[in-house]
């Protein structure tokens, strides 16, 4: 007679894989519905007057959501995602299961083209400007002329990739598609440029700003080109310089055709100023975004005493040493030197006034100020 | 070349280098503002699309950055010659078309051209310096210009003031190279010229 034993373990094994297998299946069966639909559940193969039990996540659904076995949803929200289950009356077996994702189509995706890196290629990169809920899967095709171009994707950010370029000026135009795509539906953009039209270097680096020893209207500011333009040699940038004292908002403009520092000569004594640098590569493409703002105060002189203004007035208030005989009282200081510290103080009020009144009307380029205008323009980012 | 040549032939390509960058970015500026004239006057949509014309050569190079200075100032001179066909051409046709009543793109024109044979004079210069000499202009009389009807000359005229657009930014691009690798000096790459003959 046979042993019992290896077979009925043979069995249990059987009915385990089985079972894991059944539930591994259901397991992975996603099920997405969008936003709104009314959702039908059927519990496998079960009959429609069959006694069974839903849960979702675990808890228990009312009766008042069956029609005989079948789960009915109405007008789901993305609350009432999660697993579905649904189990046999009396026996409780697990007869089905979902996971259900509720979501929305994709909408027109967002999608930029830019070469910061020129004349080595270009990437593109996108966003949906609202969420699916769900996953979405993102295809993107570069056509030049007739060729068909590689857009490598970038590790970091996912949702990015990067094109060499295989021919330079020329006047044929790129065409971008991006396509995004999940279980409840697609969109697409497309973006047309020219080679030269997407050319935006980053902003400069390292800008540094410091005061001039024993100037006092004077910044000199230096920076750096930015890391990503390779060969700012062959392919030169130019850049723009904005400055302001924090207390004014109008800015001050200087455009610099080549080298990597520039002297500011007009600036307010005393006063903190903010700077910053633009770049763009000298005969093609748009302004980079403005650097990374740095502060920087003029030089100024140490303050003097106010002693030596009482020493003007009244010289006769020094004693000798030891001189213990009482001193007739100074004769009073002639009219001219008594009004001299309120003369002072007068003519300061003035200066300050007169400060205040110009620096509120001086504008780029000059007008009626006795600053020196500045060079350049005054528009926000001047044109190409 | 005597060893006191050595530094003036530096410098005087130098200084044929800046003049050319200055010659091309000026040219660049006014061929700019000749197609917003010529799309305006010839009632065209300025964003739309000419495949490219027969006999106007194309500024997009593969490999542009492995090229020879040579091969540099001999693809940019074969162009700007072209061009002076070509933009002699326009300005006859438009002259036929529109006559002495356009007094702007007529004279627009001709000021493009000029300057299109000033620099390619220029490039003939440069190639002398590089003792190459400039190749003779193939044929005696320019090529006919094709029979086509007069909507095609205008979206064929728009292809060449577009292409000598991209021509000019090239331009400066390759001086700017020239000048940084001096003079009588080949690249990596091909760095022969085509075998087209020597000037005398």
């Amino acid at each position: 007679m046979a042993n019992p034993i290896p077979s009925a373990c043979c069995v249990v094994l059987a009915v385990v894989v089985v079972y894991a297998q059944r539930h591994s299946q259901q397991d992975s069966h996603i099920q997405y519905e969008r936003v709104g639909a009314d959702v039908t559940m059927k519990c496998g193969s079960m009959d429609w007057d069959a006694a069974v039990t839903w849960t979702a996540n675990g808890t228990d659904i009312d009766d008042s959501h069956l029609n005989g076995s079948y789960l009915i949803l109405k007008n789901v929200d993305l609350t009432q995602s999660g697993q579905y289950s649904c189990y046999e009356g009396s026996s409780w077996h697990l007869k089905y299961q979902t996971n259900l994702r509720v979501g929305v189509p994709p909408k027109e995706p967002v999608l930029m083209c830019r070469s910061n890196n020129y004349p080595k290629g270009f990437y593109c990169s996108w966003h949906l400007p609202s969420p699916t809920y769900i996953p979405n899967s993102f295809n993107i095709s570069v056509i030049h002329g007739t060729r068909e171009m590689v857009c490598e994707k970038d590790i970091f950010p996912k949702n990015r990739c990067h094109i060499r370029y295989l021919q330079l000026f020329s006047t044929v135009k790129y065409k971008v598609t991006l396509t995004v795509t999940n279980a409840l539906g697609k969109n697409s953009t497309t973006l047309t440029f020219d080679e030269f039209a997407i050319v935006k270097p980053d902003p400069p680096e390292s800008v540094v700003a410091k005061p001039v020893p024993n100037n006092p209207r004077r910044l000199e500011v230096s920076w750096q080109n930015p890391s990503s333009w390779p060969d700012p040699e062959s392919f030169p940038l130019k850049f723009f310089l904005r400055y302001r004292p924090l207390i004014l908002d109008q800015w001050q403009h200087v455009e610099l055709s080549d080298g990597t520092s520039h002297t500011i000569t007009d600036a307010y004594a005393g006063k903190e100023y903010i700077i910053q640098v633009a770049a763009k590569d000298n005969d093609i493409g748009t302004w980079s975004d403005w650097s990374v703002a740095v502060h920087a105060t003029p030089w100024t002189e140490e303050p003097k005493h106010l002693t030596t203004e009482i020493q003007i007035i009244d010289p006769h208030l020094s004693q000798r040493s030891g001189d213990n005989l009482p001193q007739p009282p100074p004769p009073p200081p002639p009219h001219s030197l008594r009004t001299l510290p309120v003369l002072s103080l007068f003519i300061s009020s003035i200066l300050h006034t007169l400060r205040t009144y110009h620096a509120s009307r001086h504008r780029c380029g000059g007008g009626q100020s006795h600053h020196p205008p500045s060079r350049g323009t005054c528009p926000k980012k001047p044109r190409r | 070349m005597a060893a006191a040549d050595i530094p003036s032939a530096a410098l005087r390509h130098h200084d044929l280098c800046s003049r050319g960058i200055r010659l091309a970015r000026k040219m660049r500026s006014d061929v700019t503002d000749l197609l917003d004239i010529y799309v305006e006057r010839q009632g065209l949509d300025a964003s739309i699309s000419v495949a490219a014309v027969d006999g106007v050569p194309a500024a997009a190079a593969e490999r542009w950055a492995e090229q020879s200075g040579t091969q540099r100032l001999l693809d940019n001179l074969a162009a700007y010659r072209a061009f002076r066909t070509l933009l002699a051409q326009m300005l006859e046709e438009q002259r036929e078309q529109l006559g002495d009543a356009d007094a702007e793109l007529g004279p627009a024109l001709a000021a493009v051209l000029l300057q299109v044979s000033a620099f390619a004079y220029h490039l003939e210069e440069l190639l002398e310096l590089e003792s190459r000499g400039a190749p003779a202009e193939e044929g005696s009389e320019p090529p006919a210009p094709p029979r086509l009807s007069l909507f095609e000359q205008k979206l064929r005229g728009l292809g060449v003031l577009r292409e000598l657009a991209q021509w000019a930014v090239r331009s400066v691009r390759d001086l700017r190279q020239l000048a940084k690798h001096g003079p009588g000096t080949t690249l990596e790459g091909s760095g022969t010229a085509l075998g087209l003959p020597e000037s005398q």
